[in-house]
């Protein structure tokens, strides 16, 4: 079975030879191109170039169309990313500086039609026909309730969230949920057959439960009216088993990527024998592991998950601080302790 | 006489009502209690029962945090205004976001925490050198050198508190000037402080307030 098919059965509970495994390799790919952060994210086909070389070199099952978190900002304006050679680029410059300015912030009318949109569509054009048929291909979206974080700060939005005019917080998050739309269709027009929706604000670690029901989850329901084909929660490496029953009755999503601190076998009682939930490994903690220490919690991960299948191995966005070694170590642990067979 | 009050103060906050929170230290002045008394008996108790709650109810969230701190602090402000006297300021804090990084909202929370307990707070902003850390800690006369950073590379990086830590040792400071840092990428790996020079941590803003707190007393005693 192909990668892509491993994950289908996986979804659907049918019989597969293994548990998929994830692997989360973004900023991995400038060292691999040899090129400078900024120039390599610059075009779509490094990004995909990189992102086939890595595959090939590591075996996962997974290619990431995603260039980092601050491209969705760039897309609403953003003038400013600030590169390092040492980790992900960062938003330097907030598109929404003032609560004034909510009045006249603008979403692009064709997020395609937007130059920043061009390297994405690249990159998916050629990982589409390279291995579209074959592996899950990923985007990532951040919800309508969390973009704004982005556009003006965390604790800019936490205060607006929290304590500035409803209206404003709204009609800034209606704007939001308009552009997660329009991203969702463009994503899946371009091939990408896996949507990693990001909602911290869909965690109880950032908003008591009653605020995720009374407010995040009307938005969430907005940004996906859609379809929720392909779509896997995802709280930002934030806390999501309080929620994903919550998800599953509301949303209609049953595909999870949990936290490192979900426990996984509530994870898996909550999905009860139904779509997929994920063992995601704490991996900052693998930049001082050793080796062992990595196959321990991989064997740790699938103990816990793996009988019953609807199961996924998966990792959080791999600093790039981590050695090689724990990576090859990790990948060769998930797939020995991940096999049915 | 106080608990009335703090209970009532924290519930409000703890259910993110601002506008009742401020309303039951209003009603708390009108029945005669000083600003002092708001500042030492309601603001900085609640406080201590939000840290205390962090540790029994891991269910306590990023916003309550926030508004524990975001409210103290302007409670304490307006209080501080009307105090007969000025109050005495148990240390000083030199914070910032280490160099490379942007995120402001954990800094934010423990700032608002540390003024309302009575710490003086320099707050350098965002990506901040380490040089800039050490040099302000000096002409500050401050006890604490408090780095938060959200992301793995600024967190480890050699230009963060690594470098804060070389400095702190270069200029025989160590002794007493003390390093905590905070963030995402500790909270994920609770070793991860030890590695970058820190002396300690803390998982959140309200609970590295009171780490913080307690060294500058410790370092007093």
């Amino acid at each position: 079975m192909t990668p892509l098919e491993i994950l289908s059965a996986t979804v659907s509970g049918q019989p597969s030879p293994r548990v998929p495994v994830f692997c989360n390799l973004l900023d991995q790919g400038a060292k691999v191109l040899k090129l400078p952060p900024k120039q390599y994210f610059a075009k779509g086909e490094y990004v995909a170039e990189a992102q086939l070389k890595m595959l090939k070199h590591y075996g996962h099952d997974n290619v990431w169309s995603a260039h980092y978190v601050g491209k969705e900002a760039q897309l609403l304006g953003c003038k400013d990313i600030l590169f390092a050679d040492n980790g992900v680029p960062n938003v330097a410059d907030f598109v929404i500086k003032s609560w004034d300015e909510i009045a006249t912030f603008e979403i692009p009318e064709d997020v395609t039609q937007h130059p920043h949109w061009q390297s994405m569509d690249d990159c998916l054009k050629i990982l589409s026909s390279e291995v579209g048929a074959t592996h899950p291909i990923c985007a990532y979206v951040t919800a309508s309730t969390t973009l704004p974080a982005i556009l003006m700060g965390m604790d800019k939005w936490m205060e607006l969230v929290l304590i500035g005019p409803v209206d404003l917080r709204d009609e800034l998050v209606r704007k939001c949920s308009l552009f997660v739309q329009q991203q969702i269709v463009a994503y899946r027009a371009a091939g990408a057959n896996v949507i990693i929706y990001a909602n911290p604000f869909g965690s109880t670690y950032f908003i008591p439960k009653k605020r995720i029901v009374e407010w995040s989850m009307p938005w969430m329901q907005e940004d996906l009216k859609q379809g929720t084909e392909s779509i896997v929660y995802y709280g930002g490496m934030a806390p999501i088993n309080a929620v994903t029953e919550l998800v599953i009755d509301t949303l209609k999503v049953n595909i999870f990527y949990p936290a490192p601190e979900d426990d996984i076998r509530e994870s898996k009682r909550f999905i009860n024998g139904t779509g997929l939930t994920s063992g995601v490994l704490d991996d900052i903690k693998m930049i001082h592991w050793t080796e062992q220490q990595t196959r321990d919690d991989v064997k740790r991960i699938m103990n816990l998950g793996k009988a019953g299948g609807h199961f996924l191995f998966g990792t959080g966005f791999m600093p790039l601080k981590i050695p090689e070694k724990n990576i090859i170590a990790m990948l060769e642990a998930a797939f020995e302790y991940g096999s049915y067979t | 006489m106080f608990e009335t009050y703090i209970n009532d103060y924290n519930e409000a906050v703890f259910e993110i009502d601002k506008e009742l929170a401020l309303e039951v230290i209003e009603t708390a002045l009108e029945e005669g209690v000083t600003p002092e008394q708001v500042v030492f008996n309601i603001i900085i108790p609640s406080i201590e029962v939000m840290m205390a709650e962090i540790v029994i109810n891991a269910d306590t969230n990023l916003a309550q945090h926030f508004m524990t701190a975001q409210i103290a602090a302007e409670v304490t402000e307006q209080m501080l205004a009307k105090f007969e006297s000025p109050p005495e300021i148990i240390g000083r804090v030199i914070i910032g976001t280490s160099y490379g990084d942007l995120h402001s909202l954990g800094k934010r929370i423990v700032m608002g925490c540390l003024k309302s307990m009575m710490v003086d707070v320099v707050d350098l902003g965002v990506n901040i050198k380490a040089e800039a850390f050490v040099d302000a800690a000096i002409a500050q006369e401050a006890q604490i050198i408090a780095i938060s950073s959200m992301m793995v590379h600024t967190a480890t990086g050699e230009e963060g508190s690594l470098k804060v830590r070389a400095l702190l040792k270069e200029r025989h400071l160590e002794d007493k000037i003390k390093l905590v840092v905070g963030g995402a990428p500790y909270r994920f790996d609770h070793e991860l402080y030890t590695k970058v020079g820190a002396d300690s941590w803390a998982a959140d803003g309200v609970t590295a307030a009171k780490i913080i707190r307690q060294l500058i007393i410790d370092g007093k005693n």
